[in-house]
């Protein structure tokens, strides 16, 4: 039986099993037609192997490089979102001159109470208080007296506050301390109030002063003794 | 850089027969290949050309769709006409000769000679039964032996000597 064509390429191919080669291979031998057929096939594989063009890629394709050219503006606009984000919190978390210069009041309250030296001058007498004030800073804060009103003057004390020297007014309602922190400033500030680890912390600048009140009286009287230094 | 880009690129531009839609197809089948590379198993460059060749027919469809077209011939029993030898054959006679062969035949013959892809392998790839590679293989040959004939692709040449 003549081998067909397909047989043929299989053998070139080295894709006929052993059986069908030997059996091909003695078809050879014996059948010049046919090995000269076989050698032409042969001639033409090879000649494609050796002369047919090889395109190499000529860019360097990468896997999914539209998505990765999308990625690539992507990154620096990623990186910019995350760098301004990343600034923004930072800035958002920083506190403000105004939280830090209250919290060192309310350190001062703090400290003040709990080591009992609240006040330097004792005094419920605002003409007392007010003159010792000002013989020991460059100015002289205002010293109302709200005793009508249900806060009591117990005194004064000099503090330390955001790098200057100020008066603290301390005031009584019923068990509970108010100190005012009084110093001058040029600009002038309507009425603000935050709490903060349970103190009520409120202030204003009005006529050349501000003003810091920080107590742990409830908001509502806070509130009234601030209107009431304020209207002074 | 992709592993077997050449083979990759070698496929698509020998079916596509340019450089432009060559790259075309690339981007397309580096997409597929990028999405479907978790499912990858065994080699990867059958899997590769696989999805090359698949990138390419959705091309060609789309493209030219009469180049898909297979005139089905009952099939030879002889292997061709003669040809010259490997190193007389002209090497762009050559090329054209493949690059005018039917896309399943140009394919068939491209994995098989310059990947010496296995039939297992090409029949997988062109999702085909390796009988039909067998045909398309012998069948390309052939064509391209006709082609290549010195008694029937140029017989002017004979008359000049």
């Amino acid at each position: 039986m003549k081998p067909d064509d397909k047989t043929l390429n299989a053998y070139l191919d080295g894709e006929l099993d052993a059986p069908a080669s030997l059996e091909l291979e003695r078809e050879l031998a014996q059948n010049p037609a046919l090995r000269a057929s076989y050698e032409r096939m042969r001639q033409l594989s090879a000649a494609v192997r050796e002369k047919a063009e090889y395109y190499p890629s000529p860019t360097h394709h990468k896997l999914a490089p539209a998505e990765r050219k999308r990625w690539i503006w992507l990154a620096p606009a990623f990186a910019f979102v995350l760098i301004v984000g990343f600034g923004l919190g930072v800035f958002l978390a920083q506190p403000t001159e105004e939280e830090l210069l209250g919290n060192e009041m309310i350190a001062s309250h703090v400290r003040a109470t709990l080591s009992g030296r609240l006040i330097d001058v004792a005094s419920s007498d605002q003409h007392t208080v007010k003159p010792w004030l000002s013989a020991r800073l460059p100015f002289s804060p205002m010293v109302a007296d709200l005793s009508q009103e249900g806060y009591t003057l117990a005194g004064a004390r000099l503090d330390y506050i955001g790098a200057q020297a100020v008066a603290t007014l301390v005031y009584h309602r019923r068990q509970h301390v108010i100190d005012v922190f009084v110093w001058p400033t040029p600009s002038e500030a309507p009425k603000s109030a935050y709490a903060r680890d349970g103190f009520n912390v409120e202030h204003f600048a009005r006529n050349g002063m501000r003003y810091w009140i920080v107590s742990d009286l409830n908001r509502n009287e806070l509130d009234d003794f601030t209107q009431l230094l304020a209207s002074r | 850089m992709l592993p077997y880009a050449d083979a990759a690129y070698n496929l698509a531009r020998w079916l596509t027969r340019n450089d432009h839609d060559a790259e075309d197809v690339m981007q397309e089948a580096m997409l597929r290949a990028y999405k479907f590379y978790p499912g990858l198993r065994g080699e990867a460059r059958p899997w590769l050309l696989a999805i090359v060749r698949n990138a390419c027919w959705t091309w060609l469809e789309k493209n030219r769709p009469g180049e898909l077209a297979i005139a089905e011939e009952p099939e030879a029993d002889t292997p061709g006409p003669d040809v010259l030898l490997a190193r007389e054959l002209d090497r762009r006679a050559l090329n054209e000769a493949i690059a005018t062969l039917p896309v399943p035949f140009r394919e068939t013959l491209i994995l098989r000679e310059l990947e010496d892809l296995s039939y297992k392998q090409i029949a997988q790839i062109a999702e085909v039964p390796i009988g039909t590679v067998m045909s398309r293989l012998a069948r390309a040959r052939r064509m391209l032996a006709e082609k290549l004939s010195p008694t029937t692709a140029a017989p002017r040449l004979r008359l000049h000597k």
